[in-house]
C-alpha cells in the first residue's frame, strides 16, 4: 500500500490549472512565488535543511507522512511548512512549547522585532555569503562504488509489488504504485545513487545501481491506455527490479 | 547488516495525536511568521540568507537559462551532441549547475517523438535551467494524469499530438532532472542564438508547449 502523495494514474482529478492570458493563450510566465509567504516558506525550508540535521529524502518523507486529511487540505507550501515543523520538533531544534509561544506572539500581533535582534547565530546556520557557493555545489546523489549493476541495457525486468521498501514497513520509496508489478525494459544505467528507501530513515546512504526503465503505456494501463505504444520512463533503483523469469 | 529479517525490520510509527504541525494556526501567513520568528530568535536561520535565496530564484535563475541551452543546441551541432550525451557537463559549460540539477538528462523531440516531463511523487524539476516549478506542474491534476493520459493533458495546454507521434513521459522518480530539447521552429534559419533563445518558452522545455512562432 502507498500514501496519498503517490498519485500517478489516479482517477478523479479535473483539468490541469493552465494559466491563460486575456487572449486565452497559455501563459508561460508567472511570478516565481505568488505570495510572499510562499517565498518565505520555501526559503526557510532550504535554510533549515542547510543546518545539516536531515537530508532531502528525510524531508520528502516527512511531507509524505502528513495525515491524509491534512495532506489533501494543505496547499503546496503548507505541506512544506507542516513537514518542516514536525522535523524541527523531532530533531529537537525547537520544542512544541516554543512553537506554541511564538504562535501566540504572532497571533496577538505582539511586536517580535526585539526577539530577532542581536541574536547570536548558531554555528551551523547558513550564511548569505555562502548561498551561491552551496547552491552551485548542490547535493549530488551519485556515489562512486565498486558495485557491478545486475541488469544490462535492454534486459526485461519486473518491478516489485506491494511494499518496495524492504527495510521499513510503510517507509519511503520512489517506486510509484502505478508501476508496481509491471514489466519494463532497462533503457539506461545511471551509476550508483544514494538509496532513498534507507536514506530517508537515517539508516545510511547505501548507494545502489539506478536505472531508467521504459514501460509501454499498454503495460501500465492496459486497455485504458490512450495509445498503447506511448512510453513511460521511471528512474528505479536495483532493489525495485526483478529479472523476468 | 542488510538483512531484512524481523529483528532488523523497522516500522514507521503511526501518527501521534500531538503532531507538531497540528498546533499551527490556520492562516498560512501566520504559520510562516511564527516559524520564521522562532528560528530567527534562535539564530538557526539568518534573514539575509532568506533574502539572497529568494532574490536568486526570482531574478537570476529561471527558464531564461534553459532557453540559452536550447538555442545553443539549435545552432551548434557539436554542442547538441554533447548535450544529449552528457547534459550535466554541457549545461555546466554555460555555468548552470548545482541544486536540483546535479544530474541532468536532455531528451530530444523529433518528427516522430514528443517528450513530456512530470514528477508524480512530488515536484522534482531542473532548478538551474528552469527555476522554481510553476503552480500547474505541482498540481495534483498534472501529477496524477500525465502518466496515464498524456495526450489529453497536452491538449489542455493547446498541444494536439498526432497519433503517429510517439509520446515519451519522463517521471522524475530519482535525482535525475529532465529537460526537453524542442524542435527548432521553421523559418528561423536567419536568427542568431540570442534571438532563438527568445522563442524558447518554459513549457516547451517541459514538453507541455512548443517554442514560439512554430505553430
Amino acid at each position: 500500500m502507498s500514501r496519498l502523495h503517490d498519485m500517478g494514474g489516479r482517477y478523479g482529478d479535473g483539468p490541469i490549472p493552465v494559466p491563460r492570458n486575456k487572449n486565452n493563450q497559455v501563459e508561460n510566465s508567472e511570478p516565481t512565488f505568488k505570495h510572499e509567504w510562499h517565498a518565505k516558506a520555501w526559503a526557510i525550508t532550504l535554510a533549515a535543511g542547510a543546518l545539516g540535521e536531515w537530508n532531502l529524502d528525510v524531508s520528502r518523507h516527512y511531507r509524505e507522512c502528513l495525515p491524509p486529511k491534512d495532506y489533501m487540505n494543505y496547499s503546496y507550501y503548507e505541506k512544506w511548512l507542516a513537514g518542516l515543523t514536525n522535523l524541527l520538533v523531532d530533531k529537537k531544534l525547537i520544542s512544541i512549547e516554543e512553537l506554541k509561544k511564538f504562535i501566540s506572539l504572532v497571533q496577538e500581533d505582539n511586536s517580535t522585532e526585539d526577539l530577532k535582534e542581536n541574536v547570536k547565530l548558531d554555528e551551523r546556520t547558513w550564511l548569505a555569503k555562502d548561498v551561491q557557493k552551496t547552491l552551485g555545489w548542490g547535493g549530488p546523489s551519485l556515489r562512486k562504488t565498486d558495485i557491478t549493476p545486475l541488469h544490462k541495457i535492454g534486459d526485461s525486468v519486473i518491478t516489485t509489488k506491494y511494499n518496495p521498501n524492504e527495510n521499513v514497513i510503510g517507509g519511503h520509496t520512489r517506486l510509484p504504485s502505478y508501476a508496481m508489478g509491471c514489466e519494463g525494459k532497462i533503457f539506461s544505467y545511471n551509476g550508483t545513487h544514494v538509496f532513498p528507501d534507507k536514506n530517508a530513515h537515517g539508516i545510511g546512504e547505501n548507494p545502489l545501481p539506478l536505472y531508467t526503465v521504459e514501460f509501454k503505456a499498454s503495460e501500465l494501463w492496459g486497455l485504458a491506455a490512450e495509445n498503447g505504444n506511448d512510453k513511460i520512463y521511471l528512474d528505479l533503483w536495483e532493489p525495485y527490479l526483478k529479472i523476468k523469469a | 547488516m542488510n538483512s531484512n529479517n524481523d529483528h532488523n525490520l523497522h516500522r514507521v510509527q503511526g501518527h501521534k495525536k500531538d503532531d507538531a504541525h497540528s498546533h499551527l494556526p490556520s492562516d498560512p501567513e501566520l504559520r510562516v511568521k511564527a516559524i520564521e520568528t522562532l528560528l530567527l530568535s534562535k539564530g538557526l536561520i539568518d534573514s539575509k540568507t532568506l533574502d539572497e535565496l529568494i532574490d536568486t530564484y526570482e531574478n537570476r535563475i529561471g527558464p531564461q537559462n534553459g532557453a540559452k541551452v536550447i538555442a545553443k543546441a539549435w545552432v551548434d551541432e557539436n554542442y547538441k551532441k554533447r548535450l544529449l550525451d552528457d547534459a550535466t557537463s554541457a549545461i555546466r559549460e554555460l555555468s548552470y549547475q548545482g541544486r536540483q540539477g546535479e544530474n541532468m538528462v536532455v531528451v530530444e523531440n523529433t518528427a516522430d517523438i514528443h517528450n513530456v516531463v512530470v514528477c508524480t511523487l512530488c515536484s522534482c524539476y531542473p532548478w538551474p535551467v528552469l527555476g522554481i516549478p510553476p503552480t500547474w506542474y505541482k498540481s495534483d491534476e498534472y501529477r496524477s494524469r500525465t502518466v496515464r493520459e498524456p495526450r489529453k493533458v497536452l491538449s489542455e495546454f493547446g498541444l494536439n499530438i498526432d497519433s503517429k507521434i510517439e509520446i515519451k513521459v519522463w517521471d522524475s522518480t530519482a535525482e535525475l532532472r529532465y529537460l526537453v530539447l524542442p524542435i527548432r521552429p521553421d523559418g528561423t534559419e536567419n536568427m542568431n542564438e540570442e534571438q532563438l533563445a527568445e522563442l524558447v518558452t518554459r513549457n516547451s522545455m517541459i514538453g507541455t508547449g512548443l517554442p514560439e512562432n512554430s505553430k
